[in-house]
């Protein structure tokens, strides 16, 4: 392979790399608004969140794959808290309350965050069999980025399992298309709205692990993470699944390559994207509900 | 003359037919009810005419002019109102309020920046007036989620007719109504639309004998009769398709 | 009668108070009163499209962003630009951007309306630190002119002097919020609040629905980018992070739910509230960003009506207490 190629290759891991992570946040997001209706303006937060988490358990423990382990389950608990014991209460008020809700969480998370762990950026080490590059055909790749990869790939298998193959699944499922109906069935929908906060918190939080080796880990995380999930969400349409896959890879793929052509206005690409798809699709591609 | 009339309307919902070459005739003057079984097509049959969704195929003219596919404004200032079987007022604002703004629609007012409404005597007054006509006068204040079921459904009706329109079409009047509610609802509808067109779409048989001229059975989306009550009373095919359903 | 004369008397009061408030609490409380003045309006302008339309906004902040480069980049390459017609220029910036927009916004409602906005605020966001050239990128356009306020031959007032700048944006802010509280009392407000309650029955009643949400759009847009410009003028600044960063799409948003939706003063107490709130805290912690939250959450667990939703509550109170004690 030539250098040239080498370097699209290259790119095109690390988008794809991005990309994963873009989907694991979106995903959690566009579940929770197809399930609930709720757009949990502090979703990207709770990523943070587990970034904090994994290092403190880093620092802990001393054992980058316990903190992998419980980082997202600490941040997944805080998200089951937020769902129960806030959230639950306010439904009746509506969209505009849920809305401004989570704002203020997210606020006091990011106080929080600033309280306990200060301003700087904490470096997370992997461990040495993630460090370093690998040879493939020629051209080296970084390990940890192939290792994102891979565990997207793998969470992504565990929630179509979860999704496809069991009873709970099921129910998530066609309460994300009609949750009104499912109600009617006769299903505990608290308990399964709760489970599903809790899922989605869970997929922020394995994001949030996953990104922190990279990034390292500081308060703007949030930000940045968060208006690309969004983004996502809003263009690959609410509620979707599918449009949340393929929008995030688009979007990884292009942040990679936009970065190489046109530098300076690569973050515009995402937007202009955005805005094109909403003009003709004020829904999003793969969204039809309010 | 016939101030509304369809021509082979069509229309579908996603493959499902749910009128079929409707050629409905309403002459001007008379009261005219819609009659058939739950999901024969009434209450779409009046949202194609008035403008929620624009018929597959066919034609709708009213006061002789072609209206196919014209929006619920356009038809409303072409002398057209109608109300909801499902009761669609204001639910925040008072009686008054919601009735203040027909009256602002039949005066043509709209884009008025530059007085204040409640400063506005004559509509005042025309709004107090229409309030006492429909026996409202005292719920004037209350918002309109809060009124009785009865007094909610006089408001509904009421917001039809407030623009004072030619043509009033008015989708279930009654439904929902006790026994007393509905003799008041119909001397109130016999009152409000003297001298107008009425088409009234009805499932009491008490109510659609009572009060209208003509009849027109929709069944599966097609009409099966067309006359007077008498004709459609006698009628064979409505009989079995319709009428006869309910006596057994 | 007396009641009128009462109105007349609070009105003056009210004037005379805003007169001599410079005098009264110095430079630093007068910086302090035109934020909050140009709060007030920005977060009113929000409640226009919130409490009297039904659409969530995200993205507000674009409008008193452009509001605010217009008048800098106005002010900044055109020389002999007069107050008033600085002051234009953002309105006008403003307007033309809601009249970009609208044709999509009207189209939409709900969630969809609430996440466009969001989008669209933080394209203009990127796009203001990215063209450098004309906005300035990170740094922003400052230290522009501030044309004096001149009637040839007549007045001449610098508004160099933070004292002078006052009654200015306290004049074009309360005239624009006056302005405001006429536009919801019109046959056309009764008719926007119509649009809120149940756009189909307004549609039946003959009115055009899209038309009417795009003028509500394009006057609450407008006069945000007045609270804009008065604002960038006040700082002799503006930039990406100061006008168009979310946090300035949420502000309004917090001060409308804070003071109280269902009126039209609640979001100015909310601005007020907030206000004292950031004085507070700022004074004694560093931790702005968890009270704010803090109240936010508070205020939607157990007031969802805002601070006027609680006076009404108490004011009912009493009137019941003393019906009471009279019979």
């Amino acid at each position: 392979m030539d250098p040239t190629t080498a370097m699209y290759v290259a790119q095109g891991i690390h988008g794809l790399a991005y990309g994963m992570v873009l989907f694991l946040v979106a995903s959690g997001l566009t579940m929770i608004f197809g399930m609930m209706g709720i757009l949990n303006l502090a979703h990207a937060s709770f990523f943070m969140l587990s970034a904090y988490f994994c290092y403190q358990f880093l620092s802990i423990t001393g054992n980058f794959w316990a903190a992998l382990l419980l980082a997202p389950v600490a941040t997944a608990f805080f998200g089951v808290l937020l769902e129960r014991f806030l959230l639950r209460k306010i439904h009746a008020f509506g969209h505009v309350g849920e809305l401004i809700l989570t704002v203020g969480v997210s606020l006091v998370i990011l106080a929080g965050v600033k309280i306990f762990w200060g301003t700087e950026s904490l470096p997370v080490k992997v461990p040495p069999i993630l460090h370093g590059l690998v040879t493939i055909k020629g051209l080296d790749y970084p390990i940890y980025r192939l290792f994102v990869i891979g565990l997207a790939l793998v969470v992504l298998a565990i929630m179509a399992l979860l999704l496809y193959k069991t009873r709970l699944g099921k129910i998530v499922r066609a309460g994300v298309s009609d949750a009104d109906m499912v109600n009617a069935l006769g299903i505990n929908m608290p308990l399964v709205f709760m489970f599903v906060f809790g899922v989605g918190t869970w997929l922020a939080g394995v994001a949030g692990v996953a990104i922190a080796p990279i990034l390292t880990v500081f308060p703007g995380l949030a930000d940045q993470m968060g208006m690309d999930a969004f983004i996502v969400v809003v263009t690959g349409g609410f509620g979707s699944l599918k449009g949340a896959f393929i929008v995030s890879l688009i979007f990884g793929e292009l942040s990679a390559y936009g970065v190489q052509f046109f530098s300076q206005l690569a973050p515009v690409l995402m937007f202009l994207f955005m805005a094109i798809v909403l003009i003709i699709k004020p829904m999003g591609l793969f969204g039809e509900r309010e | 003359m016939n101030i509304l009339e369809t021509k082979g309307l069509y229309h579908d919902f996603s493959k499902l037919q749910v009128l079929f070459d409707v050629n409905l005739q309403v002459k001007e003057g008379e009261r005219h009810a819609v009659i058939g079984p739950n999901g024969a097509g009434k209450t779409t049959l009046f949202n194609v005419i008035t403008g929620t969704y624009h018929p597959s195929r066919g034609q709708v003219f009213f006061k002789g002019k072609e209206v196919t596919g014209a929006r619920p404004h356009e038809m409303t200032r072409l002398g057209m109102g109608r109300s909801f079987q499902i009761t669609s007022t204001f639910g925040r604002l008072t009686a008054f309020q919601n009735i203040r703004l027909a009256i602002l629609s039949k005066k043509g007012i709209r884009f008025q920046f530059f007085r204040k409404v409640d400063s506005m005597q004559a509509i005042t007054e025309e709004t107090d007036q229409v309030l006492k006509r429909i026996n409202l006068d005292r719920e004037r204040n209350i918002p309109a989620s809060m009124l009785s079921y009865g007094k909610h459904r006089a408001l509904e009706i009421s917001l039809a007719l407030a623009t004072d329109p030619d043509l009033v079409m008015l989708d279930e009047p009654t439904a929902g109504m006790s026994k007393d509610e509905t003799h008041y609802a119909v001397q109130l509808i016999r009152r409000l639309t003297e001298g107008k067109t009425l088409v009234i779409i009805e499932h009491d048989m008490d109510v659609v004998f009572s009060l209208a001229d003509r009849i027109t059975v929709l069944h599966y989306g097609q009409i099966l009769a067309t006359g007077s009550p008498f004709e459609i009373r006698e009628n064979q095919a409505v009989k079995d398709a319709y009428l006869g359903a309910l006596e057994v | 009668m007396t009641n009128k004369i009462m109105k007349w008397v609070s009105w003056s009061v009210f004037l005379a108070f805003l007169a001599v408030y410079p005098k009264l609490f110095g430079i630093y409380y007068t910086n302090v009163f035109v934020t909050f003045a140009i709060f007030a309006l920005y977060a009113v302008t929000l409640n226009l499209l919130l409490g009297y339309t039904g659409l969530l906004s995200f993205g507000h902040a674009m409008f008193f962003g452009a509001g605010g480069y217009g008048t800098a980049l106005v002010l900044t390459h055109m020389k002999g630009v007069s107050l008033s017609m600085a002051l234009m220029t953002g309105f006008l910036s403003a307007v033309g951007l809601a009249l970009i927009l609208c044709p999509i916004m009207v189209r939409v409602s709900g969630t969809a309306f609430a996440m466009l906005h969001l989008a669209f605020g933080q394209l203009m966001y990127v796009l203001s630190l990215k063209l450098r050239s004309i906005t300035g990128g990170e740094d922003g356009i400052g230290g522009f002119p501030i044309p004096s306020f001149t009637i040839p031959g007549i007045v001449f007032v610098n508004m160099k002097a933070p004292e002078n700048f006052y009654y200015f944006a306290i004049a074009v802010l309360g005239a624009s919020i006056w302005m405001l509280w006429f536009f919801t009392k019109t046959p056309f407000g009764s008719i926007q609040v119509g649009v809120r309650d149940n756009a189909m029955r307004i549609d039946y009643l003959g009115f055009k629905v899209p038309q009417t949400k795009a003028v509500v759009y394009i006057v609450a847009g407008g006069f945000a980018g007045v609270a804009g410009s008065i604002s960038a003028m006040f700082h002799n600044l503006v930039s990406a992070d100061g006008a168009l960063h979310i946090l300035n799409s949420f502000v309004p948003v917090m001060m409308t739910m804070i003071g109280g939706i269902g009126s039209f003063f609640g979001p100015i107490w909310g601005a007020a509230i907030f206000q004292v709130i950031e004085e507070l805290t700022s004074r004694y912690t560093q931790r702005v960003e968890l009270v704010v939250g803090l109240i936010l959450i508070l205020v939607i667990m157990f007031t969802p009506m805002g601070f006027v939703g609680i006076l009404r509550s108490i004011k009912q109170k009493w009137t019941t207490y003393k019906i009471r004690r009279k019979s």
